[in-house]
């Protein structure tokens, strides 16, 4: 049985780039997200074994997101999904629980090892 | 449990943590409105808060407690604690105390009424516009893990080139905390969150997880060039940490040791004299490998002493931002070059005179931002600590873009005082330096409270001496003014001319040493009332160190060698009746009986095992 994903980003170009690179390796992408608020929603009813995360969204950020997700879900697998220089930000989503992240501009195989690693 | 035997541990993390939040304020009243500094405050008071609940430490913890309390409120819009940053540097100081303090048993004794109450208020002031959710659990270093057995020391390559290595790193500490307690850490968590280190870090690691464990948990953080795992340097660094903050090492037997390198090399030069008359081809042989080696092994000892400088350093932005305050200044405080090494006896020593110099820049140097806005400068003054070396040498400048020195004054007063002649017009420099560290010589300017009464700068000087070091000031009225301290790397041993006069020999270290020449008596002049020497169409005052030694006796007939010794861009010709030769000495403690000539920096024991007194090249110019 393949992998369930659950997509975050509040740009749909990137949720689709996300969600291309992660189908074509045989995930299942079961969701999409545009708020950090939507994405903690639909971790709840979809509990997908990965969540791909963006740090800044609207109404809710991931950062918080990935907090609220960890606090309902200890085991929850989040990779972060930053943009270059948002160190900061990436140290914090580790401190709330993100289980490894990705710098974009995105190379797929950087994805793919990401993701290996956090479902491991 | 007895929780006795985590007590250093806690000493040492919770000083490391207390370090993170002194330095959060300070970026804080930097950028008021910035979210980050008040996130890495809360988290590391967070942290404390943490590891004293986990000591039983109930009063400290619930200060911790309130103040994190009050810094959650302030997340959301950090400048409104702008009013109460001073608050919270107390409430730092109090912490730290107080863990002193509790380790001891002294807890319930500790009473932070005030403090709380001052918080109380600030809580009140401070509206609840957003809420902060402590960080999931799990998610900090724990100092205490019940099932600690022996701790580690794990040092890990980030992959060079990689993107966001500072955040790789957390990942990997976070993924080995699921193994076990993990301290240590260095660079600090600060440095690597903030992406300021070179990809290696290393920390401690308790519990009984195997090596293979610890290795894939480090892996599994990406981009991990290498892992390496030491048991015994690990039992070493806890052994240390208990003792001191950041000492790694057993200073006292890196002495011991350097002590015995110091006794080899003074062996090997006598050797190194006998082989070379020797006949004995394998003598020569034997004494050439043995020379080699004890080179090898002195430079593994002095690799072994050498200390990064931010383990004095770090505690300035505070020492500054505080007299700032006080003096109502605004100063921004700039670091450059923490990772300079520096023997750790030097290191040890100059800490004192930087604040001197620090305190001398903040008071003396920066002016009040009104009087710095008169005369068109940015209001807030800058004052800039740098460490940089070479070969041999370490540099240390501090430096302000503040008023300088008023030459003006200083040149009244030393007129005054009969250091300079009633016709002088400038102080130059070099005497500027001298004047300012003679016993007792003061300007009126600084005969404040806050940096001492005169005796300030002659102490730094003196201190500098005693290290083999020097001290050179450069300033310009309006400008601002530059210190800048020269020390040998390490302290021990040095290479060193042997010249001879009367019946003594003297060592000059090479670091003062320019060049020799021969002392042709034809090129005596004067400068300004001076003996000087022509070298090369310049004038180089002389000194002739058999009437500053007071050596009487008859003087070896011929030519007398001239040794030019140089400290900065000052130069003078030293006079001896024949130069001797080079060779390494080891610089023994020197206390310089009262009333002993200000020229010597300390005594050595020469290969053939007769003491010679070091001359200090900084005293002669």
């Amino acid at each position: 049985m393949s992998h369930t994903v659950l997509v975050c980003d509040d740009a749909i170009f990137m949720r689709t780039m996300i969600s291309d690179i992660l189908a074509q390796a045989g995930f299942e992408i079961v969701g999409e997200a545009e708020t950090g608020r939507e994405a903690v929603e639909k971790y709840r009813q979809l509990k997908p074994d990965l969540v791909t995360m963006d740090i800044v969204m609207p109404d809710m950020g991931g950062i918080e997101a990935v907090r609220e997700i960890c606090k309902a879900d200890p085991d929850a697998k989040v990779l972060m999904c930053s943009a270059m220089g948002q160190q900061a930000l990436v140290v914090e989503a580790i401190q709330a629980g993100a289980k490894d992240f990705v710098v974009k501009p995105f190379q797929p195989s950087r994805v793919l090892e990401a993701v290996q690693r956090v479902i491991g | 449990m007895d929780l006795s035997r985590y007590a250093a541990l806690f000493v040492t993390e919770s000083r490391e943590q207390l370090g993170v939040c002194g330095q959060a304020l300070l970026e804080w009243e930097r950028r008021p409105t910035a979210t980050e500094p008040v996130v890495t405050l809360f988290r590391a008071v967070h942290t404390f808060k943490g590891m004293a609940a986990a000591m039983g430490y109930a009063n400290l913890t619930e200060l911790a407690h309130r103040t994190e309390t009050v810094l959650d409120l302030l997340r959301s819009d950090p400048s409104s604690g702008r009013e109460i940053a001073d608050l919270f540097f107390r409430i730092i100081d109090a912490l730290e105390q107080g863990a002193g303090v509790a380790v001891d048993g002294g807890d319930p004794r500790l009473d932070f009424s005030p403090l709380l109450a001052e918080l109380d208020e600030a809580s009140v002031a401070t509206a609840p516009t957003g809420s902060w959710a402590i960080p999931a659990p799990g998610g900090m270093p724990a100092v205490v893990a019940p099932e600690v057995a022996a701790s580690r020391l794990i040092q890990v390559v980030v992959t060079p080139g990689a993107t966001m290595r500072g955040a790789r790193a957390m990942l990997a500490l976070r993924k080995v905390e699921a193994l076990g307690a993990v301290s240590a850490v260095r660079p600090p968590l600060a440095t690597i969150e903030q992406e300021g280190f070179d990809g290696r870090f290393s920390f401690q690691l308790a519990g009984t997880a195997s090596a293979d464990q610890v290795m894939a948990a480090v892996r599994g953080a990406g981009d991990i060039l290498d892992v390496t795992i030491d048991a015994a340097e690990a039992e070493r660094v806890a052994e240390a940490a208990g003792r001191g903050r950041q000492i790694r090492i057993d200073l006292r037997r890196l002495d011991a040791l350097m002590g015995h390198v110091g006794e080899l090399i003074v062996a090997r030069a006598r050797l190194m004299e006998l082989a070379e008359v020797s006949t004995e081809p394998e003598l020569r042989a034997v004494a050439s490998r043995i020379a080699r080696v004890t080179a090898d092994l002195h430079g593994e000892v002095v690799q072994a002493r050498m200390t990064p400088v931010w383990q004095v350093f770090d505690r300035f932005p505070r020492v500054v931002r505080d007299l700032a305050r006080q003096l109502g200044k605004r100063v921004r405080f700039e670091v450059e070059g923490e990772e300079t090494q520096l023997d750790r006896a030097i290191l040890d020593d100059i800490g004192e005179p930087l604040i001197h110099l620090l305190r001398n820049a903040v008071d003396h140097g920066i002016e009040l931002p009104a009087e710095r806005a008169r005369q068109g400068k940015p209001e807030e003054g800058q004052v800039r600590l740098s460490a940089a070396s070479d070969r041999t040498t370490v540099l240390i400048r501090v430096s302000d873009n503040g008023r300088g020195v008023d030459r003006k004054r200083v040149l009244a007063e030393a007129i005054q005082v009969g250091l300079l002649p009633a016709e002088a017009q400038d102080v130059p420099d070099e005497l500027l330096l001298r004047v300012l560290g003679r016993p007792g010589f003061t300007t009126a300017a600084q005969l404040t409270d806050v940096s001492g009464r005169g005796m300030g700068m002659d102490a730094v000087i003196s201190r500098l001496r005693g290290l083999g070091g020097s001290v050179e000031i450069d300033t310009q009225v309006g400008v601002g003014t530059t210190f800048t301290l020269r020390l040998p790397m390490t302290l021990a041993i040095v290479r060193a001319l042997l010249a001879r006069v009367g019946d003594e020999r003297y060592a000059i270290p090479l670091a003062g040493v320019a060049e020799t020449v021969a002392f042709h008596s034809d090129r005596i002049a004067a400068l300004e009332g001076r003996e000087a020497y022509v070298l090369r169409e310049r004038l180089i005052p002389t000194v002739r160190l058999r009437d500053r030694l007071g050596v009487t006796g008859p003087r070896p007939p011929g030519r007398q060698p001239a040794v030019i010794v140089q400290i900065g861009e000052r130069r003078v010709a030293v006079v001896v009746d024949a130069l001797v030769g080079q060779q390494e000495i080891v610089v023994e403690p020197f206390d310089a009986p009262l009333g002993t000539l200000p020229v010597f920096s300390g005594a050595t024991i020469l290969g053939d095992g007769t003491p010679a007194l070091i001359v200090d090249p900084a005293a002669l110019v």
